[in-house]
């Protein structure tokens, strides 16, 4: 009997019309491992969650969960209290907000063994689990005792998974369990659950959008597409052959650093510009930039920084959360005062002073990350793009810019686009919007913060491929802040690899990424998921 | 790019679409009975104390042309009787509602003006700003606040103008610290962030993004304390501290009287309830307005 059955479910919210989930089968044996793709919307976390009927009162489940031969959607309530957590347990996603903050960890870990344990534990014997469980996930013990706050992203995804543990259960659903870590935390995530899989013998389904992180863990992998399962197989089959579009386009997205077909070639259906044109003279430097922040303790954020851009040049800085790399864009932006140093634009120092930074602000512009927030839910796409236009006081027809600035950002045609709100566009369209407003003051350079880290697959290649051309057409230069070393690939000319505040690597994309000399970007390398099925073995930072 | 000339500016398009979400969220106000029961009520009271005027005559104020005798019962002439002058007591209710409810809207408008000003500033610039303007607000917020209107009124001339400034002058300190919450969560949004980018300063951040997000909860606050300030009107009166001219009574002067004029002893209840149950009904009104709004702009307290 296969420890989960799915068969022909479907689920459909009431107050959407559409059905989330349409008509899905699918099992999962003891022991095997099982990833779930799709992107944002597909229904997979719908999916996860129906299998302990965790979702909204206003979802209609049809069709049949098995659950060790036990159909959960016509348990009685105390079954399914019984059955949660003991029988499967599942990793939310996003491990920050999951934790409870004004509660030890070592309470939220005993919570469900205290709830659902048949044998009584006593005081003693519920710290000694709680302390095996934590040694489970490579905690030290202490840790128990520290609050969610004191614990970097990383060690809140292993309280997570000690929680999901702990009433031993023969079902893991982990729910992107990693999208919020850096890669080097990831992998050392990843490699913590496939060892717990092999370990215990328990049944493991991961949900991500990320086909490398999935592949790396997981033996097989289904895809899902507008609520449908669209392919399932062996996990190597699947990312070497993909035989539905949807998977191809999921399976390219992300390229393999080192490969020469998607240099300057992020996937896209789009034509990309033929040349790389050479970059300029200098546009901006930083030289020897310090910002220091003085809450609780000092903390050098950007620990003398020395770094260029050209004109037409797009250069990425990489580095993992807590680098300091959004604390320097800012201080290049002027957003930030440094602490000592400076940043020349055009062999000027950037002023300080209202006026002649609301100038320097015409030149450089901000993508930010999550394109969702960016924009003023109440303000239309023509209100938001006019923004700066208005406040520069831009002569000539406010309406001919918008629309232009709209055409360079390739939301057309643009007429269509103007009364629009943020929430009637898709997340890509959400992020062109926002290029868009920053094209607007027909700047020189382009700020952009991890600008593609929010958005789906396929709207990925799509977006870079925006900046790419952009560089083309209009001679932009571009400052893209990422974790994400395959971005960098697909796009950059120069990386500059940043560390605990410091640049520990600059150079050329092609010479840094494939022959890396710092010990740091090596490791950030080594870290990537591959493609590659679990059978090598995983690389651990 | 040429602009098609039939295509509405975008100006135009703002306020279209302001319309229907007014369209929208009237829709969803008019679901709630209580709301719509609250409206209907203020409506007929304001509409009552604005006609005053018209549909009766000043003149029966006047104590020395007062045509009833000395607390008379309830009668088709004087249909909620007389006061001890021999006031129509009907009267007298009816022209206290225009100081009342003047007293109230002035007053709030006043407080949640003083509170907006202050709250978003203080969010605004933080620091030392926000410490110096919050310690401000806290002394407010610590006074007792009848015992500072009571000295504001002995200080000042006694008459409405006093009453509105002693209770806008105290009745701010919560309506600013919300203010100051609700901004602090807009200013944490990366749009602000990206509006300071694009190069907006100070006077561009608050009016275009902070002040329209934070209206609604201002309108909202505003509905409800129209109703705390006619009962601190109601009680400044009472104590003697209201405007001392016969010829505009509010409810509060009309519950002195009728507490100097011993109307309980002399069994005159109908000179004692009118005022004590119109200040009920127009608060009662105020607050089930003010839920039903507070409701359709904050969907998370709507039911179901």
């Amino acid at each position: 009997m296969p420890l989960l059955e799915l068969r022909d479910l479907s689920v459909r919210y009431r107050n959407r019309g559409v059905e989330a989930v349409r008509g899905v089968n699918l099992t999962l044996d003891a022991g095997e491992t099982l990833g779930l793709a799709g992107e944002s919307g597909c229904g997979k976390s719908t999916l996860a969650m129906s299998v302990l009927r965790l979702l909204p009162p206003n979802a209609d489940i049809s069709g049949e969960i098995l659950l060790d031969g036990e159909d959960v959607t016509t348990m009685k309530w105390g079954r399914l209290r019984a059955v949660r957590w003991t029988s499967a347990a599942i990793v939310f996603q996003g491990a920050m907000h999951a934790l409870n903050p004004v509660q030890r960890v070592r309470d939220q870990i005993a919570e469900p063994i205290e709830l659902h344990s048949k044998t009584e534990y006593s005081a003693s014997a519920l710290r000694k689990r709680v302390h095996e469980l934590l040694a489970q996930v490579e905690l030290p013990a202490e840790k128990g005792d520290s609050y969610p706050h004191e614990l970097s992203g990383g060690q809140k995804q292993r309280v997570m998974i000690a929680m999901a543990l702990a009433c031993e259960p023969r079902l893991v659903i982990a729910d992107e369990p990693t999208t919020a870590l850096d890669v080097i935390v990831q992998a050392q995530v990843l490699a913590l659950m496939s060892d717990l899989v092999a370990e215990k013998d328990i049944g493991l389904v991961m949900i991500s959008h990320d086909l490398a992180v999935l592949a790396s863990t997981c033996e097989r992998l289904a895809v899902m597409y507008q609520g449908s399962l669209v392919e399932e197989g062996l996990s190597a089959e699947v990312i070497t052959n993909p035989q539905h579009t949807h998977t191809q386009t999921l399976a390219a997205a992300f390229p393999t650093v080192g490969d020469p077909g998607s240099r300057y070639a992020p996937a896209t259906s789009t034509t990309l510009p033929d040349a790389v044109p050479a970059p300029g003279d200098e546009l901006l430097r930083t030289s020897d930039l310090h910002v220091t922040f003085r809450t609780r303790g000092v903390t050098h954020a950007v620990a003398g920084v020395d770094l260029s851009v050209r004109r037409g040049e797009i250069v990425a800085l990489v580095g993992q959360s807590g680098s300091g790399k959004t604390t320097l864009a800012r201080t290049i932006l002027g957003l930030q005062e440094p602490t000592s140093g400076q940043v020349t634009y055009d062999g000027k120092p950037v002023p300080r002073s209202t006026r002649g930074l609301k100038a320097y602000r015409r030149q450089v512009q901000l993508v930010l990350q999550d394109p969702t927030s960016a924009l003023n839910p109440r303000h239309s796409v023509y209100e938001s793009i006019a923004e700066g236009l208005r406040i520069h006081k831009v002569p000539g027809d406010e309406r001919e810019h918008v629309a232009a600035a709209l055409d360079a950002a390739e939301l057309r045609p643009p007429q269509e686009f103007m009364p629009l709100l943020p929430h009637q566009l898709s997340g890509g369209q959400r992020q062109r919007v926002v290029i868009a407003g920053a094209l607007a003051l027909e700047p020189k350079l382009l700020v952009a913060d991890e600008p593609v880290a929010s958005l789906d697959a396929s709207v990925r290649g799509e977006i870079l491929a925006l900046l790419l051309r952009l560089r083309a057409n209009l001679g932009l230069a571009a400052l893209v802040i990422t974790h994400d070393l395959g971005l960098a690939w697909n796009i950059a000319d120069r990386v500059a690899v940043m560390y605990q505040g410091e640049l520990v690597e600059v150079g050329p994309v092609d010479e840094v990424l494939n022959d890396p000399k710092h010990d740091y970007t090596r490791s950030l390398l080594a870290a990537l998921p591959t493609t590659q099925p679990k059978e090598t073995d995983l690389a651990s930072g | 790019m040429t602009v098609p000339k039939n295509q509405p500016s975008p100006r135009a398009l703002a306020w279209r679409r302001r319309g229907a979400a007014f369209t929208a969220g009237w829709r969803e106000f008019a679901k709630q009975r209580a709301g719509l029961v609250g409206l209907g009520l203020l409506a007929v009271i304001v509409l009552l104390a604005i006609l005053a005027p018209v549909i009766t005559d000043r003149e029966g104020l006047d104590v020395t042309k007062a045509t009833g005798d000395r607390m008379e019962s309830p009668s088709w002439e004087f249909l909620l009787g007389t006061d001890r002058p021999g006031r129509s007591v009907l009267l007298l209710t009816l022209w206290s509602a225009r100081i009342s409810l003047t007293v109230g809207f002035v007053a709030t408008l006043l407080s949640v003006a003083i509170g907006t000003i202050i709250g978003i500033l203080a969010a605004h610039y933080g620091r030392w700003v926000s410490a110096g303007l919050m310690r401000i607000t806290d002394f407010f917020l610590v006074l007792p606040s009848l015992v500072l209107a009571i000295a504001l009124s002995t200080v000042l001339e006694r008459g409405i103008g006093t009453i509105i400034l002693a209770i806008g002058l105290t009745s701010w300190p919560s309506a600013a610290r919300l203010v100051r919450a609700q901004t602090l969560t807009i200013e944490a949004r990366p749009y602000i962030e990206r509006a300071r980018a694009l190069g907006g300063g100070h006077f561009h951040v608050i009016s275009k993004h902070v002040l329209p997000a934070v209206l609604p909860l201002v309108f909202v606050n505003t509905t409800l304390a129209v109703g705390s300030a006619i009962v601190a009107e109601s009680t400044l009166s009472f104590l003697g501290l209201g405007d001392p001219d016969p010829m505009r009574p509010s409810w509060g002067s009309m519950l002195r009287s009728a507490w100097l004029d011993s109307a309980i002893i002399a069994g005159a209840w109908w000179y004692l309830l009118p005022p004590g149950i119109a200040i009920g009904i127009v608060v009662l009104a105020f607050t089930m307005c003010g839920r039903a709004l507070e409701s359709v702009l904050n969907p998370r307290l709507r039911e179901g």
